[in-house]
């Protein structure tokens, strides 16, 4: 069963983009806000003209810097983070390597399902072992350098801050790169010897579609909710016209042979005749041109994959008993995609399906390295991010405060953001805080509408502001969940560019210029001689 | 020495504050001073009297709570000044971890000095603060003198118009002490500013053309070092080496015995009783500083 994490939502990078700019606007209008407040407090009509001024210098340091100055900062940052022994972390790397196949080699009956250890083991190794150093080092680096005042010797040449933020980045990004580069190559080989030579370390390359279900009726709905805990499935009745249907956008070219690949979830509702399975059968479709192909019906193979290869000429026998023959690419694509229904044929009976679980393979495989290597680079990204964090949270408090502050924003607030993006979009059942505090006061079922009138709006009105402050943080805390890429390479599916590489690139990218804007302006704003 | 001056000092106050922003220490009280280029100007006081945090000041480590600095025409906040200037901290806190050469290179670096002239530069200064020897070493394992070079050839990277030398003849042999004073006397000749703070004060004697001492924050004293050290009340004749009588008969009118006067001149007191005399002072009668009549305080002095 695929898991939840690789169903294949694509990213919108231009609603990204947005979401992106809005947040930052918000955030960079509230900061100027709050210093012209400040300084004018202090410093009385002069203190706006010294925000000003402060601006205007923070311009010409971003305008002026020196690539020189950077690297030099980088490497030294390097050398640092050598020679205080960062790259001991091989060492405990080794060990667990040496050891690991004690523990995961099994006699699984199903060894294909060992890949999805190795990988997971690999991959958890590398991110467990990586993200706590470059967390230390990232938090602890100018900290330690004020501390011990070396930084005085930087900020007292022509370095600017924005030059020492970014060195410091580059330089800790550079050696958690190098950490990672040589712990991904380890964990290759091993990978690759410890795959039994009857499994095939391959690189699937699905092409993902959009879904649609039909109702029984054979009416635009939703899929059946069965019970199951997992809801990122939805079940399609037997024997109805309940159908899934997917439409998927095809590549340039046209091969000789389409390989439909699928893995659904079968779901009884009487026992029958338990070494049958479910029966299913695809049909292409040609809305424009009415085009109706029922492919031949084959049985659902749980828990593994369903394979089925579609020729250039699809033939089938019409009602009449009138063999038909199309061409796959003339007749039934059309715009650049195809459309597949997929319908259960045992009445009372259900296959769950989701976005996932239906693809067109693109032929041939690519090699397994090239999905190994995009999901290390996933790995990679989320290191980069946390030492952009980490960094910049050394920049205005201690390394202990720093570590805590990455280690929450990093680690806790990954488990909040389902319960803040429901709370944002106003999904959580029960409703906000408020208002969940005023039903359980009344003891009022969370699925019951809060009575109409001046108190129902002014909780909810009093609710928002909560919900304001979470839609903020959801936007502050960045959202690893996309750069967790080993379960497909586990799969044996390549990592999908715009479903986990592309939203990865763009958050680590989203957060790169407010952390070096954070740290610039944390930097040049305190004393770094402050008793 | 020209009557341009590297930095402006007017009314300079620093106070520190705790975490919820109330008055803690009063580090620096009202300072004004100047500083020529091409002098050698020592800021002396006891510890805790302000001279390090003046020092900070100038180099934008920390900010003024009130006053204005300016340094070769620039606000001490402007990192563009540091182009020609050299700052020896007063430890070493360069990266223990580099070797002397590596250390140099980073420094050079930093003032996007190009790699053919950070080389020569290195090679130079290593030279001239006579770390050869160590030069592969990492800076851990240096002594304190060896470290103080290093300091002072990371300071002069950049061939700097004007360095800035916190203590620096703090916890030398004497050996070492002397190698940095010449060091100083040889960067003046070379004309360049120097300011220097330190509390050793035959260090500050032997180098400095002007002095400013500091007490409690406030500036006590300013001026030539040789004009401040001068016992204004007394005049002393030097002769030839009289006779018994003749000094006898000097007491009454020194004239008559026709004695020939090599020079008449006010004695001197060294610089420690001048500092000593200046604190007492100060501890006597608090509140009172010294303070530049205007355009008089910046006056140049005549060499």
């Amino acid at each position: 069963m695929l898991g939840l994490s690789l169903q294949p939502v694509d990213f919108d990078l231009v609603a990204g983009l947005v979401r992106w700019a809005l947040a930052f606007g918000v955030i960079a209008i509230v900061s100027i806000i709050v210093a012209i407040v400040t300084s004018f407090a202090m410093y009385g009509a002069v203190g706006p003209a010294r925000v000003g001024a402060g601006l205007g210098q923070a311009v010409r340091d971003f305008t002026s810097i020196s690539a020189r100055r950077v690297l030099a900062i980088s490497s030294l940052t390097f050398k640092e983070a050598i020679r205080r022994k960062a790259l001991l972390v091989f060492v405990v790397f080794g060990v667990l390597f040496m050891f690991a196949s004690w523990f995961l080699t099994g006699d699984s009956n199903r060894p294909e399902l060992d890949v999805e250890v190795y990988v997971g083991f690999v991959f958890t190794a590398v991110s467990w072992l990586v993200l706590p150093v470059a967390m230390l080092l990232a938090c602890w680096g100018i900290p330690e350098d004020i501390r011990v005042r070396s930084l005085h010797t930087v900020v007292t040449k022509p370095a600017r801050r924005n030059e020492v933020v970014i060195g410091r980045m580059l330089g800790f990004s550079a050696i958690s790169t190098l950490i990672v580069a040589v712990m991904g190559v380890v964990g290759y080989v091993w990978i690759v010897r410890q795959v039994p030579d009857s499994v095939p370390l391959i690189c699937r390359v699905p092409i993902y579609g959009n879904i649609q279900f039909l109702d029984r009726t054979g009416a635009e709905g939703k899929g059946v909710n069965v019970g199951d805990i997992v809801e990122i499935r939805q079940f399609v009745e037997g024997g109805s016209k309940a159908a899934a249907i997917w439409e998927f956008p095809m590549p340039a070219g046209e091969p000789e042979k389409l390989r439909l690949e699928s893995r659904f979830e079968a779901f009884r509702t009487y026992k029958g005749d338990m070494n049958r399975t479910l029966r299913v059968r695809y049909t292409l479709l040609n809305p424009a041109k009415k085009i109706e192909v029922p492919l031949p019906v084959f049985n659902v193979a749980e828990f593994s994959q369903n394979e089925l290869d579609v020729d250039r000429k699809v033939e089938f026998k019409n009602e009449k008993g009138k063999v038909e023959t199309f061409d796959l690419y003339k007749d039934l694509i059309t715009d650049g995609k195809l459309t597949v229904k997929v319908q259960c044929l045992d009445r009372g009976q259900y296959i769950g399906v989701s976005i996932g679980d239906f693809f067109v393979r693109q032929l041939p495989d690519r090699s397994f390295a090239f999905g190994y290597w995009k999901a290390m680079f996933g790995i990679w990204l989320m290191i980069i991010l946390i030492v952009m964090i980490g960094v910049t949270a050394s920049c205005f408090v201690k390394g202990p405060i720093a570590t805590l502050l990455c280690f929450c924003m990093v680690v806790l607030g990954q488990p909040a953001h389902d319960f803040m993006d429901k709370v944002v979009s106003g999904k959580q059942v029960g409703g906000g805080a408020l208002e969940s505090v005023y039903r359980l006061v009344t003891q009022m079922n969370q699925t019951v509408p809060l009575p109409e009138g001046g108190l129902a709006t002014a909780i909810q009105t009093l609710d928002r502001v909560p919900s304001e402050t979470l839609r903020l943080a959801s936007n502050v805390i960045p959202d690893l969940r996309s750069f967790w890429m080993a379960g497909w390479v586990g799969k044996g599916l390549d990592v999908p560019w715009a479903g986990a590489l592309l939203p990865s690139i763009a958050v680590t990218l989203g957060f790169a210029l407010p952390c070096i804007l954070l740290g610039y302006f944390s930097l040049i704003l305190r004393e770094l001689e402050a008793k | 020495m020209s009557a341009e001056p590297v930095i402006q000092i007017r009314n300079l106050t620093k106070i520190y504050r705790d975490f919820w922003g109330r008055k803690k220490v009063r580090a620096l009280n009202s300072l004004s001073l100047d500083v020529y280029r091409g002098e050698v100007f020592g800021l002396l006081g006891p510890n805790g009297s302000g001279k390090t945090t003046t020092m900070k000041l100038l180099l934008g480590l920390l900010f003024p709570t009130e006053g204005d600095i300016t340094i070769l025409g620039r606000p001490a906040t402007d990192v563009g000044k540091n182009e020609k200037i050299g700052y020896l901290p007063e430890e070493s806190y360069l990266y223990r971890f580099l070797n002397a050469d590596e250390t140099l290179d980073f420094y050079g670096r930093l003032f996007d000095m190009p790699a053919a002239e950070r080389k020569r530069r290195t090679d130079e200064l290593i030279k001239e603060v006579d770390i050869e020897h160590a030069r592969r070493r990492q800076l851990k394992e240096y002594s304190k003198g060896m470290t103080r070079r290093i300091g002072l050839a990371q300071a002069l990277i950049n061939n700097p118009d004007l360095v800035l030398l916190d203590e620096p003849t703090s916890g030398l042999d004497p050996q070492g002490s002397r190698f940095m004073k010449d060091l100083i006397l040889k960067l003046k000749a070379q004309g360049k500013t120097v300011v220097m703070s330190s509390h050793l004060l035959a260090d500050v004697q032997d180098v400095c053309d002007r002095i400013a001492i500091l007490y409690g924050g406030e500036l006590k004293e300013l001026g030539r070092v040789d004009e401040l050290l001068k016992e204004q009340g007394v005049t002393q004749i030097r002769t030839d080496k009289l006779t018994p009588e003749a000094i006898a008969e000097v007491e009454a009118v020194l004239a008559k015995h026709n004695a020939k006067v090599q020079s008449v001149d006010h004695p001197t007191n060294s610089l420690e009783e001048l500092f000593l005399k200046t604190i007492r002072r100060s501890q006597e009668r608090p509140g009172q500083r010294y303070v530049p009549e205007g355009a008089d305080a910046a006056k140049p002095p005549q060499s």
